[in-house]
């Protein structure tokens, strides 16, 4: 005779999980609306040294007392230089991921150097649950932007370079939280048509829906393209912002909430 | 040697990524290999269901730990288990209070983990040993041992879980598909799941009398015709699809005696799926 399954009863005893929707009754909370996800980018701000990061650290600092914010940050062109040398190697894509998950780590650690006397914390993945400790310490919470997936990483259909980056990991950190908004700092004005590096006639893009951008079909993008995809499903954060931190006073307009750089919405 | 490049206000690293948006379709393009290196190719991962064996007590989890037993020595394996009620039950209070996905994500991971350590439990006499994610480079010392490693089923996404292309709050990235990453990411040619039924039907046979069984098919066959409720995470096919190590993911009946190790053995016992058809 088959031994039973012995059951807990509730609303998803005995189903099957395995990915076929049917939960209708679902009002999910928002945990901390008000705290204001934005990322460092690597290449584009950290490799560029002091000259460029300065002046965004205390824009940063100076808004502190008005706003809860967490720090998250790029790779840049050492994690290139990792993914090059394991592609070379042909390593797979997790294995790709989890070390590209080093890189972000050592400029979130160099953040936090920068920011101690201002209060700046190095926290790891396993920390996140204790955000709201340290916003109420008056803290500025750094973390790595990669999600943790590392070795879990899923093989991409092109190329072996991991989907999930730091872009991802941002965008996921203020959808978890509840925040409607994911701020990116770059070097650009904001989403271009095409890599404006490479092509200086490329179009800027103040506003764009994701559905939109994605059927635009677009050799580059300025943020990951999982991302996008991930935007017209999320429950919080339905806007992506793109700012140019070279430029004095954009992260504290954006921190403001002001339209400033590029904005990609959920449509 | 590497040479830094500092033309452009940035310091780069020379590599044929230098300078490079990795988002750029030309660019990761250029990352492609026919070939990949496969870390453990000997090894065959085997995934317990948490509702079909676990919730089923000894009667089902003891004679399926003596066979893990027998074929201890013949075979190299990594087990892993699914929660089962208990994950289901974690899930519906947390959808009920409203706990964002990711919330969900973070918390469900725990009820597998304690499966884990039962079965850790039950076979540590055979030489067994419940493997923490940290712990990930140390597979080759357990396998060259004769230790069964036992690893932790549910993939780390925790509060970073990617919202699902329903919009149910039921995560996406479930057990299957974290033994399904494992097995690839490490070069594994194939997963064994061991559940309740006979293997994967065209519909739930606990529910549809008239289901029938599909004894051998390849992923792009099952894909273009998807059973409507499936036994593994719809997840683990759609990342099948991109992988390049995983040939063969197959599933046993482990309340019948012996079909593991006849899967195992290599038999094509239960259901088959393989990538490609086999030429």
């Amino acid at each position: 005779m088959t031994p039973e399954r012995r059951e807990i009863p509730s609303a998803l005893a005995g189903a099957s999980l395995t990915g076929h929707g049917g939960v209708h009754d679902y009002s999910p909370i928002s945990m901390m609306p008000d705290v204001k996800v934005l990322k460092i980018g690597g290449q584009s701000i950290m490799d560029r040294g002091r000259a460029a990061l300065f002046p965004i650290l205390d824009e940063i600092v100076a808004a502190k007392s008005k706003h809860q914010m967490l720090v998250c940050t790029g790779g840049g062109t050492r994690a290139r230089h990792i993914y090059s040398v394991a592609s070379d190697l042909e390593m797979p894509t997790g294995v790709l991921a989890a070390l590209g998950s080093y890189v972000p780590r050592q400029n979130a650690r160099m953040l936090q150097m920068l920011l101690a006397k201002h209060g700046g914390l190095y926290m790891m993945h396993d920390d996140f649950e204790k955000l709201p400790l340290y916003f109420n310490m008056g803290c500025i919470p750094i973390i790595a932007g990669m999600p943790p997936f590392g070795y879990w990483e899923k093989p991409s259909a092109e190329g072996r370079v991991p989907q999930h980056r730091t872009d991802a990991g941002v965008f996921l950190s203020a959808e978890v939280l509840g925040a409607k908004r994911a701020i990116f700092i770059k070097d650009e004005d904001g989403l271009y048509a095409d890599d404006p590096k490479k092509n200086p006639k490329a179009e800027l893009i103040p506003r764009i829906g994701a559905k939109e951008l994605l059927a635009r079909d677009l050799p580059d993008l300025a943020l990951e393209r999982i991302v996008i995809e991930y935007l017209g499903r999320a429950r919080f954060c339905h806007e992506l912002q793109i700012v140019n931190g070279t430029k004095p006073g954009m992260v504290t307009r954006a921190l403001e909430g002001e339209d400033v750089g590029s904005i990609i919405y959920k449509d | 040697m590497s040479k830094l490049v500092a033309d452009d206000g940035r310091t780069h690293i020379e590599s044929n990524l230098m300078r490079e948006s990795l988002v750029d379709r030309r660019v990761i393009r250029r990352t492609h290999t026919e070939g990949e290196l496969r870390i453990l190719p000997d090894v065959v991962m085997v995934g317990i269901g948490g509702q079909s064996i676990f919730d089923r007590g000894k009667d089902a989890v003891l004679p399926l730990v003596a066979e893990i037993a027998a074929i201890h020595g013949k075979h190299k394996v990594l087990l892993g288990v699914g929660g089962g009620t208990r994950v289901r039950h974690t899930m519906s209070i947390a959808i009920d209070l409203g706990l964002p996905m990711g919330g969900i994500a973070q918390l469900i991971g725990a009820m597998e983990e304690t499966n884990a350590v039962f079965l850790n439990a039950l076979l540590a006499q055979h030489g067994s040993i419940f493997m923490q994610r940290d712990h990930f480079w140390e597979l080759p010392l357990y396998l060259r041992n004769g230790i069964i490693p036992i690893v932790i089923s549910v993939p780390p996404y925790h509060f970073w879980e990617p919202p699902s292309p329903s919009g149910d709050p039921v995560p996406t990235h479930g057990s299957d598909f974290g033994l399904f990453i494992h097995a690839e990411v490490l070069g594994m040619k194939r997963i064994i799941f061991v559940k309740d039924e006979d293997g994967l039907y065209d519909k739930d046979p606990k529910k549809h009398a008239d289901a029938r069984i599909i004894r051998k098919t390849t992923l792009a066959a099952l894909q273009a015709n998807m059973p409507e409720e499936l036994i593994l995470d719809q997840q683990l096919f759609d990342a099948w699809r991109d992988a390049r190590n995983v040939e063969r993911v197959q599933i046993v009946n482990g309340l019948k005696p012996g079909m593991l190790s006849a899967a195992l053995a290599g038999e094509d016992v239960g259901t088959v799926i393989d990538k490609e058809v086999a030429s």
